[in-house]
Formats: C-alpha cells, structure tokens, sequence
C-alpha cells in the first residue's frame, strides 16, 4: 500500500506542550525543551488506499526561521522516523513554515531520495474550488485576491482569471504589475481590492495586509492562513470568513485517537486542509515529481492535482474553521 | 539597470543571481545588480528567508537574522536611539546609509519607518553582504 508522511511543527506552546504529551516527553509537555526530536503525532491512513503518519518536528516558527539548517536537519530526522514506522514510505508533505524554510522543499527532495512537496498546489487547488463555490452560490463574477506575490495567491488569481471571472489583485510594485498584466487580472492595493469585492480571497497571512474594516459589508472572506491572521471584531455587518483550503475527508478515512486529537488542534473533526493531501495523493498516484516546489506552481501542477485528487473522490468543502456547516447553510446564516 | 561595476567579483555575483534566480523562480535575466529585491522581483518576507539560505549554503557563510538592520543598530553604540515608534531617527538613517552605500543617500528620507528599509534593499546589498562575510570568515 502507498505510504505517505506528513511533517507539521508547533505553531504555539499549547500546540507543542501537546505534542509533549503525544511522546511522553515531559519536559516538552510542561514548556521546556524536551528531547528536541521528531516524533510520530499519529497514524493516519484512507482504508485500502493509503496509510501515513504525522510526524511532529518540535520546532517554533522562530527557531525554525533563525536556523534554517537545523530545520533541514531536523526534517531529514523526521523522515526516517516515518519511514520506520511505517516500512518505508513513497511521499512526504510538509505543513505550515516546513514547506517555506531551507529552499521550499528542494533541500529536503535533495537529502531524502523521494518527491517532497509543499502542499501548494492542493492549497490552490482548494482554494480556486471553495471560491468558485462561493461565487457560483452567491451570484458574483468579481472577485479579489489579496497575498497576490505569494505561490498560491498567483496561482488562484490565474486559475480564476482563466475560468472568466473578473480577478482584482491585491498589492503593488512593478514586479506584480508585470505579473497582474502578463494574467490579465487587475492590480489595486489590498485595500481597494478587498472592498470592491463580495468575494475575497485571502492568500497570505491576511491579517498582516488587511484591516477588517476594508472589508465591504456582506463580504465572504476565504482566508487561508494557518493560523488565522485576521483581527477578530470591527469587521463590518455580514462579513463572514471562511476556511479557503478545507477538503472533505475521502471515504475509509482513518485517524485513530491521536489522530483524532491532531484534527480537532488543526482542522476539525470531519475535514482537514488541502496540504494534507498532497502527499496522499501523491503516494497513490506514485508521481516521481512533486505537485509543488519551490517558489511557483509549475505549469500543468494546479491541473494534474485536480485530476488526480477527482480520481481519487478528493473534494473541497466550504466551512468556516473547523465547523461543520453546509454550504447554503454557511453563506445564508448568520455571520461568524 | 546599470551595468556591473567594476569591482564586483563576477564569479560570486552569478552565484548570487543564481540564488535569487532559484529562491523567486526567476530567470537569471531576470535579476540585475541594481535590482530593487521587493518591487523589482516580486520578493516577499518569507522570499527573503529563502534568499538567505541559499546564500548560506552557496558560500559556507551564516547571515544574522536581521543582519543589516541589527548592525545598524549596535553601531549605534552612543544610546542615540535608532528609531522612534517606528520612524528611523536622522542617526538611524545615516548609520543605514553609511551600511548599505550601494543605496541612493537620498531614499533614506525623512520618515522613513523600519519596516520600509527592506523596500530599499538590491541585489548589490545581498552581494555586499556574502562579500563581508566571506572576508569575516577568511580573517578568522
């Protein structure tokens, strides 16, 4: 059966006291240092298809990003440890800053001998489907992408663009201005952007570019950054925010205790986020190539995913954090 | 875009290039030694990590986190603060100013905030800064 590891790091204390508990490893649980290295967090596997484990690398985001070599080192470790537990292992996907530190990938594909991808492509992916879903359901042909400079935001702006619908982007500088031109999109500061349209897509860490109250009223806002960077309060009547990258979990979805656990610190019990499921499907389709790495999509990557994750009954699904809501239900109830 | 100056090193510069090259999925024609990194390249924060550990492993060199603004700062040894709620101080201008000379004097405007002076950076600057620390390592 393919096999896949999936990478994640603490994105707080409380989520890395956690993991000190998951290992035993009591130093770590109470906030000290602990042992300092990569552990099994859980099993997760799709019934007949698939089987991987999560494997925690027990680094913050600021030693992650002070010391970029010791992340890679730390990453190599990890991935040993999913190959022993698991026998061996087809694929690795990286979570959160694993999949932006020591070359987006590269370093890691380099050191470990099999495709290593960053979860961007599937990111895009969820993202463009959510977003489509919204502006379907709502009625609407424009739609603002804010984190325009990043891999995903470009990505979602080109993928939108080419369905027809009208893209503004958000962000500024002759770079972007070629970008936005070569795409065909509009470019407008984050700001005007954001409150031109009903739907936005938020790319980055959108609470670093957006104020809330930018937002106009009755704005649907599919965020995608993990952790959610939006300021909670001032957003204007009816602004609801959305998970951007949320995917339904495929059938015979199985995730044990722990496994359990880790859902409902990161995605919610009945969904996880796109990123995941990268080296699932990656895995199964046993692709030499990763779908994502390094800085930007390769051509065809958003369309190979889509095909690969449809054959494999992989859907997107609309919902606001990790609640459970159905779509009409979320974009007709009141705002969160 | 200027032409390369004469007293770059070219073999280090094109490994420079290729660094930014491969972090902003560039072609190498693409980037230029007066190359604004932010506007010119499309880099973002997290680019800038990228850019510097490739630079690390390309040379054997190891870049502070924050490195030129942190020098700036220590070079403030008087107590002459370097920026007030947010705004660089004329002295924290001038010390950038002095740090980074591959910059026009005159972009370090009045009012120019710290978070800003990332917008100011070149490729020269990256290069600049492989070049000292390479020196640093070889003196040590």
């Amino acid at each position: 059966m393919p096999r896949f590891a999936f990478l994640v790091h603490p994105l707080t204390g409380f989520h890395r006291r956690v993991v000190g508990v998951r290992r035993a490893d009591w130093s770590m649980a109470v906030g000290g240092e602990g042992r300092g290295e990569p552990g099994v967090i859980c099993n997760l596997t799709v019934e007949g298809i698939a089987e991987g484990v999560v494997v925690s690398v027990p680094l913050l985001p600021e030693p992650l990003l002070t010391d970029q070599q010791a992340a890679l080192e730390a990453m190599v470790r990890a991935v040993e440890v999913a190959r022993e537990a698991l026998g061996g292992l087809d694929a690795v996907g990286l979570g959160s800053l694993l999949a932006v530190v020591a070359g987006r990938g590269g370093a890691l594909a380099e050191r470990v001998d099999m495709p290593v991808t960053t979860g961007a492509a599937a990111t895009t992916w969820a993202a463009v489907e959510n977003t489509v879903a919204v502006m379907e359901t709502l009625g609407q042909r424009r739609v603002a992408v804010l984190g325009f400079a990043g891999t995903v935001g470009e990505g979602v702006a080109a993928a939108l663009g080419a369905r027809g619908y009208e893209v503004v982007a958000g962000g500024s500088g002759r770079a972007m201005e070629r970008q936005a031109k070569k795409l065909g999109v509009e470019l407008s500061t984050p700001e005007a952007a954001a409150g031109s349209a009903r739907v936005v897509v938020g790319a980055s860490t959108t609470g670093g570019i957006l104020a809330p109250e930018a937002l106009a009223p009755g704005t649907v806002l599919l965020d995608i950054a993990l952790p959610p960077t939006l300021k909670p309060g001032r957003r204007p009547e009816g602004v609801q925010v959305l998970a951007g990258e949320a995917v339904a979990l495929p059938e015979g979805w199985r995730k044990g205790f722990w496994g359990t656990i880790y859902h409902w610190l990161s995605y919610g019990h009945n969904q996880a986020y796109a990123c995941l499921m990268e080296p699932i499907v990656l895995s199964v389709v046993g692709r030499d190539t990763p779908y994502a790495q390094g800085r930007r999509l390769k051509p065809n990557a958003l369309e190979d995913f889509r095909r690969d994750a449809r054959a494999l009954s992989l859907r997107p699904r609309l919902a606001r954090g990790w609640s459970e809501v159905r779509p009409q239900a979320l974009l007709t109830g009141p705002a969160g | 875009m200027s032409a390369l100056p004469q007293h770059v090193d070219s073999a280090i510069y094109e490994k420079v290039v290729y660094c930014f090259a491969e972090a902003l999925g560039l072609d190498e024609d693409e980037v230029a030694y007066d190359s604004l990194v932010i506007d010119d390249l499309g880099a973002e924060s997290l680019d800038l990590l990228d850019i510097a550990f490739r630079l690390e492993r390309t040379f054997d060199i190891k870049i502070p986190r924050g490195g030129i603004e942190t020098a700036a700062q220590k070079a403030l040894d008087d107590g002459d603060p370097y920026e007030v709620d947010g705004v660089l101080t004329e002295r924290g201008r001038t010390v950038l100013a002095d740090a980074m000379p591959e910059i026009p004097r005159e972009e370090f405007r009045e009012g120019l905030k710290s978070v800003e002076v990332a917008l100011l950076f070149r490729v020269a600057t990256f290069y600049r800064l492989v070049m000292e620390l390479i020196a640093q390592k070889a003196a040590t």
